[in-house]
């Protein structure tokens, strides 16, 4: 089934807020304010709505460094996000986690992951509980290409493989582990080809292309969710950002972000092509440009004003009961 | 698969050869067998590699053949799929080119052993073998929309009902509603196995074909066809009917995708006006079989030595 109008025009509050937010943050950790490191999303935002238009609240997700988009696009409250990014108490998890760190269970977002390479055997785990509940659950791991080449993602695919489990690998290859280039250092020409390895499909796509994502996502965790097993999908794509904020980026060739903002950006695409088909009218578009600038500069706001964790807040939260 | 390219050019005489650069590594390991040398008893032709940058899109293949066209080439061999060969036809104008498959899922490039396609090549290259003689137009399918050319099919062309790209290979039997080849193999993999199955058309015949098709469950008829490698679908068939060169054909649905060659490659919609014509004009390709054919009538790989030079 093709998305209708109104998922469509949830996708694009969805992309269009993930931008707005790292775009905001990239300004803002500028100014000293926001603790810590912040890896932004900007530019791979379709990968991320993509997927999670097909998720339920009851799925899974596990992340990367760079997971604000994912949090966004899984639900995540965005006044809570940024106030977790600024170490405030209002945030999803009481300002103890950070960008790094962030997550919100109550959402299926099992958390940013400081640990290259650490998303893909908690959706391991995600997915053992959604067969062994048989409650039609799904887990999603997202992964850069230098978690691509960690060994917990090759256990992790081979687990999932032998176990059947209703997982979807994502594999965000946007060219660069930190600085490291993944022409160098992916020893094949897809990351994909892997998946013959593991006994699952396996496919490439265009990280730009929201169109693209969707549907390999939609035919990927159908299969998930009715018993198919696992499946491996590469999106090609690139950042617009460095690895972190202050990377300077030395890496990278002249203009190279600028042409791909040019010429390949998923939003303007998108833009382009659901106008193009009359499916959505650019009215309704500007009306939640409008709506997501008013809540990214509401959460700046009441990210500043709120409150750091106090003394007394740093043994909570530290265990959990069973 | 290019080192034994080099090894069979080398032997034939061809003294220079252009090759693409890329980023996946090709390059750089035919460079280092190039320092490394070959093997003894063979010479390589001097091996240069085009000035260009790479942008890993699409059209570095077509500005790659169209840098090999300007360089005045005698052949280019073309290393990969039905869409990489599309992209270099698309460019290549009347340099022969020379297909060899790389992968499992093509119809236009043939399997062959390299060895064998790089002495082929280079009998034409080198004119030990008249190139007019050797070179076949293949036949190719050229899409229009609203008057403007978007590009050649060199197997098939077909409309499916999904409103977007997506991600581009056709899988979805159901959504397919019309097809047109320029050649149909009964034993081919891929969409043109539909009219392959039902009505084969050579390489070679002056026609193409147009297959109309239904949902299975609503067609009198139905055949199983392989349309992707390990993907054997239902498609019911309504009409079928050869279409010839020049002549427009208009597609059956007001909105939908064109897959070229496998893949969807354009969205149209009610306002657009799509129209698909068959044209001899393709790329102009080397038949192997008959390079060799003649290379054995021609005694091209033949010496003799004088009766004189052979006493003791």
């Amino acid at each position: 089934m093709e998305l209708s109008k109104a998922e469509l025009l949830r996708v694009y509050w969805i992309m269009k807020a993930i931008r707005e937010f790292e775009d905001r943050v990239h300004v803002e950790f500028a100014t000293g304010d926001i603790p810590g490191f912040v890896h932004l999303y900007a530019g791979e935002e379709a990968i991320a709505a993509g997927v999670c238009i097909h998720l339920r609240d009851i799925d899974k997700i596990a992340s990367t460094h760079r997971g604000h988009g994912h949090c966004i696009a899984k639900g995540c409250d965005i006044e809570g996000m940024m106030a977790e990014i600024y170490g405030k108490k209002a945030g999803l998890c009481g300002g103890k986690g950070g960008s790094m760190h962030i997550a919100d269970l109550a959402k299926g977002m099992m958390g940013a992951n400081g640990i290259v390479g650490g998303g893909p055997p908690l959706v391991c785990g995600a997915g053992l509980a959604a067969k062994q509940l048989n409650n039609g659950g799904v887990a999603v791991a997202f992964v850069g290409d230098g978690g691509s080449n960690q060994g917990t993602t090759f256990e992790s695919l081979n687990l999932a493989s032998v176990w059947n489990l209703p997982c979807v690998f994502v594999v965000e290859n946007n060219g660069y582990a930190e600085a490291t280039a993944s022409k160098y250092s992916v020893a094949c020409d897809d990351v994909s080809d892997r998946a013959s390895g593991f006994n699952m499909p396996g496919v490439t796509i265009d990280g730009h292309d929201f169109f693209a994502v969707e549907e390999a996502a939609r035919e990927a965790v159908r299969r998930a969710r009715e018993g198919g097993g696992p499946t491996l999908i590469e999106c090609k794509v690139n950042r617009y950002y460095g690895h972190f904020e202050g990377d300077a980026q030395t890496y990278r060739g002249p203009n190279e972000v600028e042409k791909i903002r040019e010429s390949r950006d998923c939003i303007d695409n998108f833009v382009k092509r659901v106008t193009a088909a009359g499916m959505i009218e650019r009215k309704e578009l500007e009306n939640i440009e409008r709506e997501v600038g008013a809540l990214i500069e509401r959460s700046v706001e009441k990210a500043k004003e709120a409150s750091k964790p106090e003394a007394a807040d740093l043994l909570t939260d530290v265990y959990v009961s069973y | 698969m290019i080192t034994r390219l080099l090894s069979a050019l080398g032997a034939v005489g061809v003294a220079r050869v252009l090759l693409m650069p890329d980023v996946d590594g090709i390059a750089h390991r035919v460079r280092r067998a190039v320092d490394l040398r070959p093997p003894p008893g063979q010479t390589w032709p001097e091996v240069a590699f085009l000035d260009m940058p790479i942008e890993c899109v699409p059209d570095d293949t077509v500005n790659a053949t169209g840098r090999m066209v300007a360089a005045g080439v005698g052949v280019i061999v073309v290393l990969g799929g039905d869409g990489t060969n599309r992209l270099v036809a698309s460019a290549s104008g009347s340099t022969p080119i020379l297909p060899l498959s790389t992968g499992t899922n093509n119809v236009f490039p043939q399997v062959r052993e390299a060895t064998i396609a790089g002495l082929a090549a280079g009998l034409v290259a080198t004119g030990q073998v008249p190139p007019g003689e050797t070179q076949v137009r293949s036949k190719v399918l050229q899409v229009e929309v609203n008057g403007a050319y978007r590009g050649p099919a060199l197997v098939d062309a077909a409309i499916a009902s999904d409103r977007w790209i997506g991600s581009r290979a056709v899988w979805r039997p159901e959504s397919l509603q019309q097809l047109f080849v320029t050649f149909a193999e009964a034993d081919a993999i891929g969409l043109s196995s539909i009219a392959g199955l039902l009505r084969p058309v050579s390489r070679q015949a002056a026609h193409g074909l147009r297959v109309d098709l239904l949902p299975p469950e609503t067609a009198m008829t139905t055949l199983m066809a392989p349309i992707a490698p390990g993907l054997i679908a239902p498609v019911g068939i309504s009409h079928v009917e050869e279409i010839h060169p020049g002549k427009a054909q208009k597609v059956n649905i007001s909105r939908g995708v064109i897959a070229l060659d496998g893949e969807r490659e354009i969205e149209f919609g009610p306002t657009d006006r799509v129209v698909i014509r068959l044209s001899t004009d393709g790329p102009v390709t080397i038949d192997i079989d008959w390079v060799m054919a003649q290379a054995a009538r021609g005694g091209l790989l033949t010496s003799r030595r004088s009766p004189d030079s052979c006493q003791e």
